[in-house]
């Protein structure tokens, strides 16, 4: 095989291969990749579909190594908190009890204070879609697409900190420098449209979520597999560094290409003294690659293809809506054009904005707050799923929306403090059975009770349907065969169509 | 006690040899043994004893070593591999003059074994001669540096939600620096990084003949021991370099929360010393024993307890050094002040409220820029952010730091406008409107953060000669009229001000108000101001008012935008400006004088050095925690280390204090008997000279990791370095002086041996055919049967662009750039910025280096997150690179700076300004096609464009 990494690294998993034989296998511990090299390698088998067009390129499609019902992912991350108990986790018992102690004994601290009395809703709660299933006032868009969710109420996280939470949410641990769950995809399936990053990013405009840039990191995974952040903004070309800078003196069309001919002859007469060296054909190949993307990105972002009626279904106009509409849409058409992974932001962190809470982390005012942000993601959510379904993408497509933690059922004044105990994510599409839920929390909404969740099994059960067994997707580092679920995780299977 | 350890010792003498007996025989764990030097066939081929080990696996395998390079080749790698930099092009002639003496004319051509001989010896000479000027030049510290700060996963802010600034974490940067160039010995390498703050204590008993004090830097000119005293402290800023979580260790109120946090910060302690320095992946045992290697739990939690006291934190460097300076300042401060209010008594000029609010008398003496935090009345120097949880109407009394700070500003507030603030007994503030009681940055002497416009009526009041007093709404102040007429000797006073919007355009409908009140006397108010108004106040004071309040409020529209300011407020005397006496003026000139040399020797005398290192405190008892949970704690655990690796015990029981367990531990590590710390080191040496090491996981010599390639050699290397005294350049001269690393790193060159013309002719083969025998039987040469090709990474990228460009600034040391702007905020924002001026141009090692917005074009060029801790960095290939090396702004600034240096050095004449390009760039002459080729691109279109693309071609990103 080919293999896109530095031949130390190739070489050092099949060591490890080896060592993890000799011990009777099933530790689980096998590098994907060279489980597809086997596969590759077995052959010119022509029932391989596994098609090479740039075996240097570490992006190239790689296929399944079992039967896939998605195809891409979509996800949608609220960073700052998102109340399950205002939005999907209906909770009659505490509505009840609004008003009544929380924490009669006055030992329990959350994270910023001593909780208040309990508090329902904000919203009420109402049945929707043929499911039956309840949905708060807040969502009333995306209350259409009900039946084709999957709830999971019973997730919980390991840290009620926003930056550790996030990590863990994105890469299943809760420090930082671990792949992120697209750069696990990637790494994992390559990409089927070379010329457009693998795993792309739709950061919210207003800035980055608690954590930083890092969310999207690659960890130890080679940089390739790192989410590339996509400029949302009209103004500015898509991806950074795609074109010289508006108005450097000096460049032009013809020169570029020039410059660039010059360039490819330089490097190949370079290569061909050094034969047998891949990594330098490779990089020839980049840039040959490099000048598709500089065609293939700003089409993307390009929406004047798009009919009004589109542009109407995710509000686009709208000041405070269209900024995460426009974030939707460019998923979908991202995902139509064969990217791997798509991660959305519906909210920021570190941002100097005001008014407004940048998130959902909503301490002292939830209706304030999560009335602005709900708002938000109904919209997009609702006009995403729609839109995918009419053009036929659900069914291959996986839609994750989660948080990094809950909400608590007791007050912290007008807000909500947090919550790592409970929370609800939800999915659609990619093989997801709909109208449904997984989980519950206890009758205040306060913990998972039953089949408690983490990201782990949110995670293994993505890599399912993605056609990859989690506990074999790993990567050696610094003694440890690494995998996105940890050591745990399982696919929970009674939410798969 | 004693009796006791002696009852035990028997049954521990049995645990161990029981362990011996065991079938974990891992290499390892193993002693180091000298190995004899085994016999090769091919004899003239090793230039050193450590070739012999590698030549006798090739000859074993049937493989042949490859030839040595060419002395271009030769340069430039050694170039890369020591200094990071590329050669200067005099110095490729240089080299390649004396490597090739024997080809001269006067030499007849070789042909006898001794010219042979006489050639090699040449070769041989001109090479040792240049590894021995790239190590005793100070840039090699600066590129090994690198690699030590990888394993400490080194950076300048915390990481996490809050990722707050590190600005004092330098120092330990630069002690790693100062420490390689020093070629301080490895074990007191390690020892100073884990105890360095006990050694520092030691070393004041024991004074400067200690072994420590002679390789110690002496760049300052103060005592010596004082030099090594904080060097050794900084030195601990290794325990410290990992990312942090304030929000976890300090912000939340849940204790539960706080544990957990504490708990991964010593985990990550733990990890960072065993890995980097014995290559124990320890962390595997944090919630059960180890799954491949012999190290249980219990022994994990025992290092813990090692550390248990352990804490991260800026500390005064040079807590003497810093005293002496208080006190002179102090002097210089009281002078100052006696200086500025005869000044202003004389010369009846008014006195400034903006400067009041910098800590200053109303004359200059203030600090710019500086403000006071509402919520605590502490004074702030960076900007801050939204306040939505601040206390309302509760004055906070600004916390000065010097006690010397005139009392002139009373209290700092932040307005509900409901109830009436009380000021002083008696006197309350009251008829202000509502407000949302919310707030933004500070109260300050000069702009506000995020303010746009700094002018009103056309006069811009952060100018020269004018003041500006920023109060965001909502906020209030008061001055203390009867401290500030006592110091300045008014008796009658006037307020004057111009108040306005310093906001941008999206303030256009906000309003706000500001009001003015002598004691409780409501002066002045202006309600509902608009963003395109302004205010002129100027009011007399009654003489009984002993306090001055000042208040902006948001309007009743949320505090968005609501960027008030004053300019030019002042108080000064009613009176008309009395003709002075010639003696007066005189006087005032000579104070002039004096107040500006005080002023500057003030600011000469900065803030005491600090360095972000570690705290020391009781360690608390540490207790096993079951499946690495802190709130299931088990069985109490003393400090210990591992039982697999039984060189020595290592000292606990003379450990009396929380520093005395780390030196234990660090004199176990670098006990000369552990089999783990030298063979380590030795292998990342080897890992950064030939790309892979000996055991391709640096940082993991356990059963999980890599099986050496050649273990007699690892031990041989191991030995030497014993012998050489731990001395890491005596190392580097090894290997950089030996044949395999001399080789080639071509593959066809071996079959194709004086042929080679004949390859370069026909550049349009297939590849393959040419492959030899030694590709076919050690693909990956794991044999080191050729050199491996290495590829630039992101720092040493940077560093030759600039490099070529002419433009490196080599400034070594100190504060790091930062190439992004800094804006204050709950969670702080990192803006790039491209880097255009000569403090941004200097080595990648003096970058800031940001964790949780790291770098694009750095990260992109596969710079590692510095979460991790970075053994081997990985070398991808994407098109985002050939976008990042071809478009961003920085490259295409460098490469005009290049074709600027070319035309300066060359000429008007393209062949010659093509010809230095190629000698600066690739560090050899183009051939005549490229000079054809490159001729075409100039004419067709610019010098520039042949230079961005020699940035971005393969030869320049690639080392041979």
């Amino acid at each position: 095989m080919n293999s896109p990494y530095a031949s130390n690294l190739r070489q050092r998993s099949a060591t490890r291969r080896d060592f993890l034989w000799q011990l009777g296998g099933g530790l689980g511990g096998v590098a994907l990749t060279t489980l597809l090299a086997e596969q590759s390698a077995r052959a010119a088998s022509p029932q391989t579909p596994d098609a090479r067009p740039h075996p240097q390129n570490p992006l190239a499609p790689k296929s399944a190594p079992s039967p896939a019902r998605a195809r891409a992912v979509i996800q949608i991350f609220c960073p700052g908190g998102l109340s399950h108990v205002d939005s999907w986790d209906w909770k009659p018992e505490l509505a009840k009890r609004t008003g009544k102690p929380f924490d009669p004994t006055g030992t329990v601290q959350f994270f910023a204070s001593k909780p208040g009395n309990c508090q329902g809703s904000y919203w009420s709660f109402r049945q929707h879609g043929q499911c039956g299933r309840w949905v708060s006032d807040l969502f009333p868009q995306f209350a259409k697409c009900v039946d084709d969710i999957t709830f999971i109420h019973s997730m919980q996280s390991k840290s009620a900190l926003h930056g550790p939470a996030m990590f863990m949410a994105n890469s299943g641990f809760i420090l930082p420098g671990f792949p992120s769950m697209g750069a696990w995809v990637t790494y994992g399936l390559g990409s089927e449209n070379e010329n457009l990053p693998a795993f792309v990013v739709l950061p919210d405009p207003r800035g980055l979520p608690p954590g930083g840039v890092i969310n999207w990191g690659a960890g130890f995974l080679p940089a390739v597999h790192q989410g590339t952040p996509l400029n949302t903004d009209p103004e500015l070309p898509p991806i950074a560094d795609l074109f010289p800078p508006k108005n450097f003196a000096g460049i032009t069309p013809q020169g570029e290409q020039a410059g660039r001919n010059f360039l490819q002859t330089l490097n190949r007469q370079h290569a061909a003294a050094r034969a047998g060296n891949t990594e330098l054909d490779a990089r020839i190949a980049a840039y040959e690659l490099a000048a598709r993307m500089q065609l293939s990105a700003p089409e993307v972002t390009d929406l004047r293809g798009e009919s009004d009626a589109t542009k109407q279904l995710y509000t686009l106009a709208d000041e405070d809506i269209g900024p995460f509409g426009r974030q939707c849409l460019l998923a979908r058409r991202l995902v139509e054009r064969g990217v791997r992974f798509v991660q959305i932001y519906c909210g920021a962190e570190n941002t100097g904005a005001k008014k407004i809470r940048p998130n959902w982390d909503s301490h002292e005012d939830l209706v304030r707050d999560h009335g602005y942000w709900g708002r938000v993601l109904d919209t997009g959510a609702a006009a995403l799923l729609t839109d995918l379904k009419a053009r036929g993408l659900l069914d291959s497509t996986l839609v994750i929306c989660t948080s990094e933690f809950g909400r608590q059922p007791g007050a912290q004044g007008k807000g909500r403090d947090h919550n790592a105990g409970a929370f609800t994510a939800w999915l659609a599409g990619g093989g997801i059975r709909g109208g449904t839920a997984y989980g519950t929390t206890d009758e205040l909404g306060s913990k998972a009770e039953e089949h408690p969740a983490y990201s782990y099994d949110l995670h293994a059960t993505a890599l399912h349907l993605l056609g990859v067994d989690h506990e074999r997707l790993s990567f050696y580092h610094n003694g440890v065969q690494r995998r996105l679920t940890d050591v745990h995780g399982h696919v929970l299977r009674e939410i798969l169509a | 006690m004693i009796r006791l350890l002696f009852r035990l010792l028997p049954l521990l003498a049995s645990a161990w040899a029981l362990r011996a007996a065991e079938p974990l025989a891992h290499w390892a764990y193993q002693p180091v043994v000298r190995p004899t030097l085994p016999t090769v066939k091919q004899s003239a081929w090793p230039r050193t004893d450590l070739d012999r080990f590698i030549l006798a696996k090739l000859e074993a395998k049937g493989l042949q070593p490859s030839p040595e390079a060419d002395p271009r080749t030769l340069i430039r790698r050694l170039y890369f591999d020591l200094l990071g930099l590329p050669p200067a092009p005099e110095e490729v002639e240089t080299f390649v003059r004396e490597f090739s003496l024997s080809h001269s004319p006067t030499v007849p051509p070789a042909i006898g074994e001794s010219e042979k001989a006489r050639k090699r010896e040449s070769e041989h000479g001109a090479v040792a001669r240049l590894v021995d000027r790239l190590l005793a030049s100070p840039h090699y510290g600066e590129r090994w540096a690198r690699h030590w700060l990888d394993i400490a996963h080194y950076a300048d802010t915390h990481g996490f939600e809050r990722d707050q600034l590190r600005p004092n974490a330098w120092h330990y940067r630069d002690y790693v620096i100062a420490s390689l160039n020093a070629d301080k010995p490895y074990d007191q390498f390690l020892r100073e990084q884990i105890a360095g703050d006990v050694l520092a204590e030691g070393s004041k008993v024991q004074g400067p003949k200690s072994k420590v004090a002679e390789a110690a830097p002496t760049k300052e000119t103060g005592s010596q021991l004082s030099t090594f005293n904080s060097q050794n402290l900084a030195a601990t800023g290794f325990l410290a370099a990992g990312p942090w979580d304030f929000v976890g260790q300090v912000e939340t109120k849940s204790d539960v929360l706080k544990r957990a946090a504490r708990a991964d910060d010593l985990d990550d302690m733990v990890t960072q010393v065993l890995t980097a320095s014995m290559g124990v992946t320890i962390n595997c045992a944090r919630c059960h024993d180890h799954k491949l290697d012999p190290i249980s739990q219990r022994e994990y939690y025992g290092l813990w307890a090692v550390f248990a006291g352990v804490k991260r934190g800026d500390r005064e460097l040079d807590p003497a050094a810093t005293a002496r300076r208080e006190t002179e300042r102090k002097q210089l401060q009281t002078r100052l002040r006696a200086v500025s209010a005869e000044l202003g008594r004389l010369s009846g000029e008014g006195l400034d409220l903006a400067d009041m609010v910098g800590g200053g008398n109303g004359r200059g003496t203030g600090t710019k820029g500086a403000g006071l935090d509402l919520r605590t009345g502490s004074v702030v120097k960076d900007k801050l952010g939204y306040h939505r949880d601040s206390q309302l109407n509760r004055l906070q009394k600004p916390e000065w730091s010097d006690a010397n700070t005139p009392k002139f500003v009373q209290w700092i507030f932040v307005p509900d406008g409901k109830a009436p603030v009380p000021i002083a007994s008696q006197v309350t503030v009251s008829n202000l409107p509502p407000t949302s009681g919310h707030a933004w940055d500070a109260i300050r002497n000069g702009a506000l953060n995020a303010q746009v416009s700094t002018t009103l009526d056309g006069v811009d009041f952060a100018a020269a000669g004018h003041s500006l007093l920023g109060l965001h709404a909502n906020a209030g102040i008061t001055f203390n009229l009867t401290e500030i007429r006592k110091a300045s000797g008014f008796a009658k006073l006037r307020f004057t001000a111009l108040v306005g919007f310093g906001a941008g355009p999206p303030a256009a409908a906000t309003r706000a108000d500001f009001s003015m009140f002598a004691g409780k006397e409501l002066l002045f108010q202006k309600l509902k101001l608009r963003k395109d108004e302004s205010a002129r106040v100027d009011v007399a004071l009654p003489d009984t008012a002993e306090t001055l309040t000042l208040v902006a409020t948001d309007g009743g529209d949320g505090i968005g935008n609501d960027l008030l300011f004053l300019g030019d407020a002042k108080l000064s005397l009613t009176v008309e400006a009395q003709s002075l006496a010639a003696a007066d003026r005189a006087r005032i000139e000579t104070l002039r004088a004096e107040e500006k040399q005080l002023t500057a020797a003030l600011a000469a005398k900065v803030d005491g050095d600090k360095v972000y290192a570690i705290t020391s405190s009781e360690p608390p008892v540490v207790k096993v925690l079951r499946r690495g949970n802190p709130e299931d704690a088990q069985e109490e655990v003393a400090p210990g280390v591992l039982a697999c690796v039984k060189h020595a015990p290592a000292d606990f029981a003379r450990a009396k204090t929380e520093g005395e367990r780390r030196l234990a531990l660090a004199e176990w590590i670098t006990h000369p008997a552990n089999p783990l710390t030298r063979r380590v080191l030795v292998n990342r040496l080897w890992h950064h000279h030939f790309g892979v090491g000996l055991v391709d996981t640096p940082s993991d010599f356990g059963k999980g990791g890599g099986v050496p390639s050649h273990p007699e050699l690892l031990d041989w290397l191991a030995e030497e370095f014993l012998t050489r005294g731990w001395s890491v350049k005596a190392m580097h001269r090894l290997i950089c002086t030996s044949a395999a690393y001399r080789q080639v790193s071509g593959y066809e060159s071996v079959s194709v041996r004086g042929t080679k013309r004949a390859a370069s002719a026909a550049p349009s083969l297939p590849h393959s055919h040419t492959l030899t025998p030694s590709h076919r039987l050690d693909a990956s040469n794991r044999l080191l049967w050729r050199q491996h090709p290495r590829r630039l990474d992101a720092e040493s990228t940077r560093d030759a662009v600039l490099a070529v460009s002419g433009k490196l600034n080599l400034a070594a040391g100190g504060p790091g750039f930062r190439d992004f702007k800094y804006t204050e905020a709950y969670a702080p924002i990192y803006d790039y910025i491209t880097a255009d001026t000569p403090e941004l141009w200097r080595r990648s090692i003096y970058r800031f280096v940001v964790r949780t917005t790291p770098h694009t074009f750095m990260t992109t060029l596969d710079c590692p997150n510095p979460a991790n801790l970075t053994p081997a960095r990985t070398a991808t290939t994407t098109a985002l690179q050939a976008l990042a090396l071809s478009n961003n702004e920085f490259i295409l600034q460098q490469a005009r700076h290049f074709a600027a240096r070319l035309e300066r050095a060359a000429g008007a004449d393209a062949a010659s300004q093509i010809t230095r390009a190629f000698h600066l760039a690739f560090a050899r002459p183009p051939t005549r096609e490229e000079l054809a080729g490159a001729t075409q691109l100039v004419r067709s279109d610019s010098l520039f464009a042949l230079c961005r693309m020699l940035l971005n071609a393969n030869e320049f990103v690639y080392v041979d």
